[in-house]
């Protein structure tokens, strides 16, 4: 283990300098939020890899695959498909109509201050059910890797991302994605090699063998998602919660024009999608090399099935090859946290800070050093309040979250700012009632459903997205037409669009 | 200021211009990837001993179609960036010459 902590520093120094350098650029509400949006397409694209693949995704999608065959495989598809969505409806418009935030867009379309509050509440909602899991988990992890206590690791993480958003912003966030990123896929690519090298480099065999040894129901789909609608929530959930996840769309802003978000995106559906097409083999690897029984003893969800898998194929354990990988893995499952959770303080801090009391409170009248300076705070009081919930979920089953945050992303987020940027009708009441149906009908169905109540659940799906999403769309549609006709709002559509299209304000 | 609202009015004609030809290729490109996705989750849904049907070895045409819908999603992203390229930027930058030189 003490190889694991020894790796760990490393990386932690690596990020530390990172910020020192960063800190020393950032001195702008633009540099603060959106690394003065100098990025480049790749730069951009692997950061985007080191953002979205969460702690869920490098370790989860392994042990999913392990335990439960094609239903890991399902789960890591879906993350790939959701950024055709991104590419074709949301990046670009994204780029060209925003400044910092999902509440920039919202704010520009309909200009009132109802819209901007609604909008606030979708971000905050969905980056804190996303943090609060992510910081668990890291206690968990952090305390499984290197053996100090859960507290002391909810903590230390904590306070890495405080200094990394407060000192270094979007810049330094940005640079800890992409060393995030790189040393995931460089993880990646040596177990894959690793492993097709132990079988002769045909892949089919790993599929042979999992069926010869767990039976032809493993390679079968419903191992884990028993229920038929939650395999559809869980389609519909990445497809288009992917697109209302302000922590990542934010990214779209540190480019500096529409053709650079799009390359962008292109990028990252390799990198990302190359990782999670190994997830599956890596899975299958674990369950023919480790062993299911081993795995489940390590750690009942699975969540230790890549380390595992890593250390056997280094040499075992004790070996001083098992161990390297092992503790490279550890190392890099440690820095995707810190690379997720560093966003979704930058992104929460913009909704507070940029969102809600430059733009709500003060109607845009604050001072750009100022707002900088209110933005650090803003970011040092969210972590914190990041590490209480953190160490407060000890023992809780988190998983409820997990699933609510990519839910209110689709169910919420999604409608209002599809319909935002596409339909002219579309006004504050539509705004309104898509924010509050779709996010009271996420946080009331997934309450008291399994993954909340288990066998007292009074409604089936674990998630509830395949139900919430229609109702978020209809909400925001009888509130468009029970605000009744906005013709000043229907009339500046064209401008809007414009700008939306073309990246020109006519103003 | 006659001029400018002509200005004005040849890029909001060219936006809509920009916005048809966008639809043209975005609605069934979008249509593909959502029945090919969702599609396939409903058929691990509702015919599990369908996709468990054998292809090449011991892989089921379940695997074999996340395969594909890996393959089809590069594919799209590939020719997405080629069409918008080819024919989304030209009019969007028809659209902005228009405005920035009204007045």
């Amino acid at each position: 283990m003490n190889l694991t902590l020894g790796i760990f520093v490393v990386i932690l120094l690596i990020t530390l300098g990172i910020t020192y350098w960063a800190a020393k650029r950032t001195s702008t509400t633009a540099d603060f939020y959106a690394a003065d949006s100098q990025l480049t397409a790749a730069q951009n694209g692997f950061a985007l890899a080191g953002d979205w693949c969460s702690a869920a995704a490098f370790l989860g999608f392994t042990g999913l695959t392990a335990l439960y065959g094609m239903d890991g495989a399902f789960y890591a598809l879906g993350p790939l498909v959701a950024f055709c969505t991104v590419l074709f409806l949301i990046a670009e418009p994204m780029r060209n109509t925003g400044k910092y935030t999902l509440g920039d867009i919202i704010r520009s379309r309909m200009q009132t201050r109802t819209s901007l509050l609604a909008a606030i509440a979708g971000t905050v909602v969905v980056n804190f059910a996303y943090l609060m899991p992510q910081m668990a988990g890291a206690g968990v992890l952090v305390r499984l890797l290197t053996g100090i206590s859960y507290d002391w690791a909810v903590i230390f993480v904590g306070v890495s991302m405080i200094v990394y958003v407060a000192f270094g912003g979007m810049l330094a966030t940005t640079w800890v994605q992409i060393v995030k990123a790189v040393l995931m896929l460089s993880a990646g690519a040596i177990i894959l090699v690793m492993i097709l090298s132990m079988v002769h480099f045909n892949p089919l065999t790993l599929f042979a063998d999992a069926e010869q040894k767990y039976g032809v129901k493993y390679l079968l789909p419903g191992n884990y998602l028993k229920n038929p609608f939650d395999q559809i929530s869980l389609g519909l959930g990445y497809t288009l919660g992917l697109a209302g996840l302000p922590h990542v769309m934010t990214r779209f802003y540190t480019v500096p024009d529409a053709k650079t978000a799009r390359r962008s995106v292109v990028w990252v559906m390799f990198l990302a999608g190359a990782f999670f097409a190994g997830t599956t083999l890596f899975g299958l690897a674990a369950a023919n090399f480790v062993g299911q029984d081993v795995i489940r003893a390590a750690d009942r969800g699975g969540n230790l099935t890549l380390p595992l898998l890593a250390q056997y194929l280094g040499g075992g354990k004790g070996s001083l090859g098992g161990d390297l990988m092992l503790g490279f893995v550890a190392a890099v499952a440690v820095a995707t946290i810190l690379a997720v959770v560093s966003a979704l303080t930058l992104s929460t801090s913009g909704a507070i800070a940029h969102d809600f009391y430059v733009n709500w409170v003060k109607g845009g009248r604050v001072e750009g050093r100022q707002e900088v300076w209110l933005a650090r705070v803003t970011a040092v009081v969210i972590g914190v309040l990041a590490i209480a919930l953190g160490i407060l979920a000890q023992g809780v089953n988190v998983a409820v979250l997990v699933i609510l945050a990519i839910c209110v992303a689709a169910s919420a987020n999604f409608p209002v700012l599809i319909l935002s940027l596409f339909w002219r009708r579309f006004n504050t009441g539509g705004v309104v009632g898509g924010m509050a149906v779709g996010l009271a009908s996420s946080v009331i169905l997934a309450m008291i459903g399994p993954a909340m109540r288990g066998a007292d659940a009074l409604w089936p799906l674990v998630n509830p997205t395949v139900v919430s999403l229609p109702l978020g769309f209809l909400g925001a549609v009888l509130g468009t037409f029970m605000w009744g006709r906005d013709a000043e709002n229907e009339q500046r559509f064209d401008a809007f669009l414009l700008q939306v299209h073309t990246g020109v304000a006519s103003k | 200021m006659a001029r400018n609202g002509a200005s004005l009015e040849a890029a909001h004609a060219s936006v809509r211009r920009l916005i048809a030809e966008k639809l043209k290729f975005l609605v069934p490109m979008t249509i593909i990837f959502m029945v090919g996705y969702i599609g396939l989750t409903a058929l691990a849904g509702f015919a599990k001993d369908f996709m468990g049907t054998k292809v090449v070895g011991s892989v089921n045409l379940g695997f074999t179609l996340i395969a594909f819908n890996y393959l089809l999603s590069w594919v799209l992203a590939i020719v997405y960036g080629r069409i918008a390229a080819d024919r989304f930027d030209p009019l969007a930058a028809k659209a902005a010459s228009e405005i920035t030189r009204r007045g």
